[in-house]
């Protein structure tokens, strides 16, 4: 079995009509037994600025300490925020120095661009390989079922509203047939003036 | 030293290095059927294809197997020519002996056994057998390779089950909809969710792809149709 | 990927409590028989086109053994009977022995002498019954063979692999010609789907061409086999591929 199958857990960030999605379930898992539900995997980065880190939950911890680490250096020296683009850059580059030595994580980063509000999503492979679709990007072990619920449920030009409602059905439906994802879920619509966190009640079995 | 005579030490040898033969191989495919009321409806992609070759953009994984049930087949390809061979001809044999045609059921417990009889060298096939139950009822037995069997009335199976599955569940089974629950689909809305979900699969799917054939089985027989796909 | 060893893995095996490296030298049991592991001479990629009236299959003289260009005038290509012509690659002892039982089998045929011939069809999917039997007993013949015929006036190709795995289509390439041949044979035949012999011929000609540009264990030599509906079954060859290596000066970088 796969390391990147030890925890558990599924992801997905969606693009909206000047808004984006992140999601992702709360299981926290050792193979297939269930410890807890209220396992946080995305992490605020920045007023407009959400990482996912689906994979081993060990990593998921240590590459966000990282990353706030790095981020906040940056802020310091800069005087700025860090933008979705640039932290894809950082990110990638901090898994890459790792390439025969991995952390055991696939990235989703969702955001808006901080002067334009230009919705960003990416995501990448375990050594930081960016894949930056104009749809939607999936990680975590449901990511095949994620594929399909997203390949069929997205289009384009969706408003905060339907966003949400794309987002949770794609996800929902997907970890229901993914026996080590679930156990509720979390999804952050990221506007240009607001964020809205909701928890979804879903099927806890 | 004479290879008779060579010593032999397990713990010291690498990985073993005679008979390095494969006898399956993956040659992918979907299959999606949805049963209703008085109707079944069931899809399979036509790509035959092993590893990044396509071997062939029209091959009907869909076998009739009397006038009102079909199977269909994905996975190994020489294990799914064997097995409807054996299938066909047992199929016949019933026919002759008992003067009646086998019903879809008896079909499904058959398909099961045959499968099981062959539990430690087992056909590597994701079966999906689909037809009218003694009632006219619509019916959809999935299988593993050993014979393990379900009858549901909507399945996804073969190398796009896993992206196809749950968008059956939400669009079909109603599932995480508010105030929705479970009821027959019409054979039209059927059809075009099967469509759909292809769609989806051979956007994402390399294995699933260039067209499908659709069977619907009604109590007047079958019907076919084909609807076109992705071919890259 | 990161599983724990073993329970007892540096142990003796059970049974065995002093076995040691350097003790007695131990037999190993007798194993099971001795299976084929590999091919050993092989020839390379067939071609097949089906065309308006029938099918044109191609493939050169070469036998190798490894990388050595062994041997160099090897047909594998024959006529079956009027209706079938049957074509392989890979192991070339196993297309021998194929090749035997088949004109075994239509000489049996012809001494019953009822007026029926063996048809592509049933060649087809008797070759896909061996292989498959061949491969369950873990024990393949290594080989790909190409069928072509004329059944019912229809132009008949159909493939078995050393699996049993086995189809029909307009284009059939093996080996290399899967991949290098294949593509540029269905661009025709998705450009014009009925298209004549001497088109077809022209196509295959070309894709042998290309094939012998870039498939190292390919052959100047090759032969052509034609059914026809008019015609019947004619088997051509040795030819010579026609090559222009003025290209090849300007490839390079890698």
């Amino acid at each position: 079995m796969s390391i990147l199958a030890y925890n558990g857990g599924a992801m997905v960030a969606m693009k909206g009509e000047n808004c984006v999605s992140i999601a992702a379930d709360r299981r926290f898992g050792i193979q297939a037994q269930t410890l807890a539900t209220n396992f946080e995997k995305i992490f605020e980065m920045g007023p407009h600025l959400y990482v996912g880190l689906p994979g081993l939950a060990t990593d998921t911890q240590t590459v966000m300490e990282k990353l706030r680490f790095r981020k906040n250096l940056y802020e310091l020296k800069e005087n700025r925020p860090m933008a979705p683009k640039v932290f894809s850059a950082m990110l990638s580059h901090m898994l890459y120095e790792k390439r025969f030595g991995p952390f055991f994580v696939e990235p989703v980063v969702a955001g808006l661009e901080p002067k334009t509000y230009e919705p960003f999503i990416c995501n990448m492979d375990l050594i930081g390989c960016i894949n930056q679709p104009k749809d939607f990007v999936v990680g975590g072990t449901a990511s095949a079922q994620l594929y399909g619920m997203c390949e069929a449920l997205w289009e384009p030009n969706l408003g905060p509203d339907e966003l949400f409602e794309t987002t949770s059905q794609a996800l929902i439906n997907a970890f229901d047939r993914d026996a080590i994802s679930g156990w509720g879920a979390t999804v952050y619509i990221i506007e240009k003036d607001k964020i809205t966190i909701k928890n979804l009640k879903t099927r806890m079995d | 030293m004479s290879l008779a005579l060579r010593p032999s030490f397990p713990d010291y040898e690498s990985v073993s290095k005679h008979n390095n033969f494969n006898p399956y191989s993956d040659n992918g495919g979907s299959v999606v059927a949805i049963a209703g009321d008085d109707f079944v409806v069931v899809g399979a992609d036509t790509r035959l294809s092993a590893g990044f070759s396509i071997y062939t953009r029209e091959q009907s994984k869909l076998f009739p197997l009397s006038a009102n049930t079909v199977l269909g087949c994905s996975g190994c390809w020489c294990d799914t020519l064997t097995l409807t061979r054996i299938l066909k001809s047992r199929m016949q044999m019933y026919q002759q002996e008992h003067n009646k045609t086998m019903s879809t059921t008896a079909c499904a417990q058959m398909l099961s056994i045959i499968l099981y009889y062959k539990r430690f060298f087992p056909y590597y096939i994701s079966n999906m057998l689909v037809g009218l139950d003694d009632e006219g009822k619509g019916c959809v037995y999935s299988y593993d390779p050993v014979g393990h069997c379900e009858r549901r009335t909507f399945r996804a199976s073969g190398s796009a089950g896993a992206l196809l599955q749950p968008l059956l569940d939400n669009q079909i089974g109603k599932k995480n909809m508010l105030n929705a629950k479970e009821e027959p689909v019409s054979k039209e809305a059927a059809l075009s969710i099967l469509k759909d979900v292809f769609i989806s699969a051979a956007e994402r799917d390399i294995y699933t792809g260039d067209s499908i054939l659709i069977n619907i089985i009604t109590k007047d027989g079958t019907t076919e149709e084909t609807f076109q796909l992705r071919r890259d | 990927m990161m599983n724990p060893p073993a329970f007892w893995q540096n142990g003796p095996a059970p049974g065995n409590f002093y076995s040691f490296p350097n003790m007695q030298p131990q037999m190993k049991p007798e194993e099971s028989r001795q299976h084929s592991q590999g091919p050993v001479t092989t020839s390379t990629s067939i071609l097949a086109l089906a065309y308006d009236k029938g099918v044109i299959v191609a493939g050169d003289l070469l036998a190798s053994y490894g990388s050595l260009a062994r041997y160099t005038n090897c047909p594998r290509i024959f006529k079956v009977n009027n209706n079938i012509i049957l074509g392989a690659s890979g192991d070339y002892a196993d297309f021998q022995y194929v090749k035997e039982f088949v004109e075994q089998k239509i000489i049996t045929e012809e001494c019953l002498d009822d007026g029926l011939f063996l048809k592509p069809k049933s060649l087809y999917c008797w070759l896909t019954r061996i292989l498959y039997q061949r491969r369950s007993k873990m024990d393949p013949l290594w080989n790909n063979f190409v069928v072509a015929g004329i059944q019912d006036g229809q132009p008949f190709l159909g493939t078995v692999d050393k699996l049993g795995t086995a189809y029909t289509d307009k284009v059939i390439c093996t080996g290399y010609g899967s991949y290098i041949a294949t593509p540029l044979l269905r661009d025709a035949a998705d450009k014009k789907p009925q298209l004549t012999l001497d088109e077809a011929r022209a196509h295959i000609e070309k894709s042998l061409e290309v094939l012998y540009y870039r498939d190292a264990r390919s052959f100047p030599k090759y032969q052509l086999g034609i059914i026809d509906v008019d015609q019947g079954v004619s088997i051509e060859g040795p030819l010579e591929i026609s090559q222009n290596w003025n290209v090849a000066y300007s490839i390079k970088g890698y």
